[in-house]
């Protein structure tokens, strides 16, 4: 079944590609023929953006899972429910940082054959690789820790305090009045109305595609570390003669000091 | 605490970028947007390279566990924020002084200049201080502090020169120098409202 | 008044210790004992809530943390720019409780470098201004850590002092392979390595 609907996507991606090829050029664009990138530039943003919600929906719930009272005394273990919370975390993230370099390199090469240069300090673009840099070093602090629940709890503390910021710079900074107006970059959108038809038809088709594809890459990371965690635990309890573990230590009385 | 290296170093660092700046731009005569774009990267790099301190010297001195054993993280906190804020505050109006009279740039709109500084500093201390406390228990800490907080004000550095760029006489205040005042104290309003818990679930990890 | 249940850490793959239970009443003074590397210090910074657990839990009296544990270690460190009255001061107002001054700077035989500068302290002084803000909110369970470390003949009967007060007000942990320290305790705890 899986084979099949494995086959099933990548017939349905070779019918995006050669479309994305036919369909008809849009007259507004210096070079039409090129521009079609932007059908495989237009979901990159947007799955980054669902993915980048999603990355932080699961940081709060690390946070839900680390008590806020001042001292760490609670009814329950939780870091295994944290770490889990924290690899559906870092798997958003990898996967929207792979769409954010997307995103720029499909940008870029647009940038080229519509504008003539490779960078041309397109407010876009440039708030977009500010993004880049915010979200490296969101990488850059996950490599700094070594213990899992230091580098769960600082890494989705930083990519709750980098969100705000990361939505300005996407959706309210390319649109402020004095920045609008020096941007290259196209506003016309599908939900404008600008783009449509067979255009817009494609655009949609690889959208679907992309998120399918994604679900399935998130899918495949997220077992991945649970299976890393099961791995750990099953050895972490051979080291300890199994589920039930026999204490480390033992206490036994001593007689008084005189 | 008494130390006063903090404020001295961080003065230091931001007067010798400033007169660097001044000198680089000798006998030109530069707009509006050109000196709030500069002040705001001395303010920037003066801000990550200095406030950090408050958390990494916890960690570096070894006292930060005595803080987490006394203290409530939220007082921790405000506590580190608030002397952050009166550094930053401190640091950038003597830096803006000494920029002003380096470059002989008129301010006209002197109510919207103050603002945009005082709200940038407050946005940039209370985010700076989280990027500390967040970097402070790596072993890199203190290049990482600066790695991480840098691009995370670059958006509150662009807010910031429309603000101000628009007090020296560069745009209306119809056209965004009104806004990005606005912009500056919702920042400073988010980070100051959302840094105490953000901060109490990594404080203690 | 300090109930341990299955406590574990896990660090780096490897567990430190895992599984341990035990639970300690009034006048209970419990010493830990283990080679170097065995995780007495890291047991006890987990009791004390500075290090997560990675299992298990830790029961204290309902009330402030702050005010039913304290905690002397000696990896802690005081700040080089107060002076010992000023850590005590700055300690009782974080904490919200009674500062207690004069008694506790004549409890630990400091009263004579109240306002020294704690740069200007001697390890075994310092032992003792961190045993004094450990014992400042009168916990139920005090922990601590190689408490003679760096400490005279006087110092170690100050800590039998405070030893033998704690037992009367609630629970002791001491961390130790010292065996005059040992002899402090009722009950031993071994970490295996």
């Amino acid at each position: 079944m899986k084979t099949i609907l494995k086959a099933i996507f990548a017939l349905l991606m070779g019918v995006a590609t050669v479309w994305s090829y036919k369909v008809p050029d849009i007259a507004q664009f210096q070079a039409p023929g090129f521009a079609r990138i932007f059908l495989w530039h237009f979901p990159c943003p947007m799955l980054f953006t669902f993915l980048l919600l999603s990355a932080s929906w699961f940081s709060i719930r690390i946070f839900q899972r680390i008590t806020l009272k001042p001292f760490a005394f609670g009814p329950e273990t939780n870091a295994e429910a944290k770490a889990k919370w924290d690899i559906r975390a870092v798997a958003c993230m990898e996967l929207s940082y792979i769409y954010a370099l997307l995103t720029m390199a499909t940008g870029v090469l647009f940038s080229e054959i519509q504008w003539g240069a490779w960078w041309s300090w397109d407010p876009r673009q440039t708030s977009f690789l500010i993004v880049l840099l915010i979200y490296a070093a969101y990488f850059a602090l996950r490599f700094a820790y070594v213990d899992p629940a230091k580098k769960a709890a600082h890494s989705a503390a930083y990519g709750l305090l980098a969100l705000l910021p990361t939505l300005f710079l996407e959706f309210k900074f390319p649109r402020l009045p004095q920045i609008e107006q020096l941007s290259l970059h196209p506003t016309d959108s599908i939900l404008a109305g600008k783009i449509k038809g067979e255009y817009a038809q494609c655009v949609i088709l690889i959208l679907v595609l992309f998120a399918i594809m994604t679900v399935y890459l998130y899918n495949l990371r997220v077992r991945a570390g649970f299976a890393e965690i099961e791995l750990e635990k099953y050895y972490g309890n051979l080291e300890t003669n199994g589920s039930d573990p026999t204490p480390t230590g033992v206490v036994r009385p001593v007689s008084l000091s005189e | 605490m008494r130390s006063m290296s903090g404020l001295v170093t961080g003065f230091l660092f931001s007067a010798v970028t400033v007169f660097a700046i001044s000198f680089a731009s000798l006998n030109t005569k530069l707009s509006g947007t050109v000196v709030a774009g500069m002040l705001w990267v001395a303010l920037l790099f003066s801000a990550a390279s200095s406030l950090p301190r408050t958390f990494l010297a916890e960690e570096e001195m070894g006292t930060a566990d005595l803080l987490r054993l006394v203290a409530r993280p939220h007082a921790v906190f405000w506590g580190k924020a608030l002397f952050n804020i009166f550094q930053c505050v401190v640091t950038s109006t003597l830096l803006s002084i000494l920029y002003l009279g380096f470059t002989s740039a008129a301010v006209p709109i002197p109510w919207l200049f103050g603002l945009s500084l005082f709200a940038g500093c407050v946005s940039l201390a209370g985010a700076v201080t989280l990027c500390g406390a967040i970097a402070a228990q790596a072993a890199n800490r203190a290049m990482l502090a600066a790695a991480i907080a840098v691009p995370l004000l670059l958006p509150l550095v662009a807010i910031g020169v429309g603000g101000m760029r628009t007090s020296l006489g560069d745009g209306a205040l119809s056209s965004g120098g009104s806004a990005s005042a606005i912009g500056l104290i919702g920042y400073a309003v988010a980070t100051l409202a959302t840094g105490p818990y953000i901060f109490a679930a990594v404080w203690k990890t | 008044m300090l109930k341990v249940d299955r406590l574990g850490k896990k660090y780096s793959g490897r567990w430190i210790f895992r599984g341990l239970t035990f639970e300690l009443g009034q006048g209970d003074r419990l010493v830990i004992l283990g080679r170097n590397g065995s995780g007495k210090s890291t047991l006890l910074r987990t009791i004390a809530g500075l290090t997560d657990k990675t299992e298990g839990t830790v029961t204290l009296p309902d009330g402030d943390p702050r005010h039913m544990l304290g905690l002397c270690a000696l990896e802690q460190s005081v700040y080089a720019q107060l002076t010992v009255e000023e850590h005590l001061e700055l300690t009782a107002d974080l904490r919200g409780c009674p500062a207690r001054i004069e008694e506790l700077l004549e409890k630990i035989d400091l009263a004579y470098a109240r306002d020294v500068l704690a740069s200007h302290l001697s390890t075994g002084m310092k032992a003792r201004l961190k045993l004094a803000m450990a014992i400042q909110a009168n916990p139920v369970a005090l922990l601590l850590d190689e408490p003679g470390a760096g400490l005279d003949e006087a110092g170690r009967n100050l800590v039998a002092r405070i030893t033998a007060e704690q037992a009367e007000r609630g629970c002791l942990v001491v961390a130790t392979n010292d065996p005059i320290e040992r002899r402090l305790a009722n009950l031993e705890l071994e970490l295996a390595v």
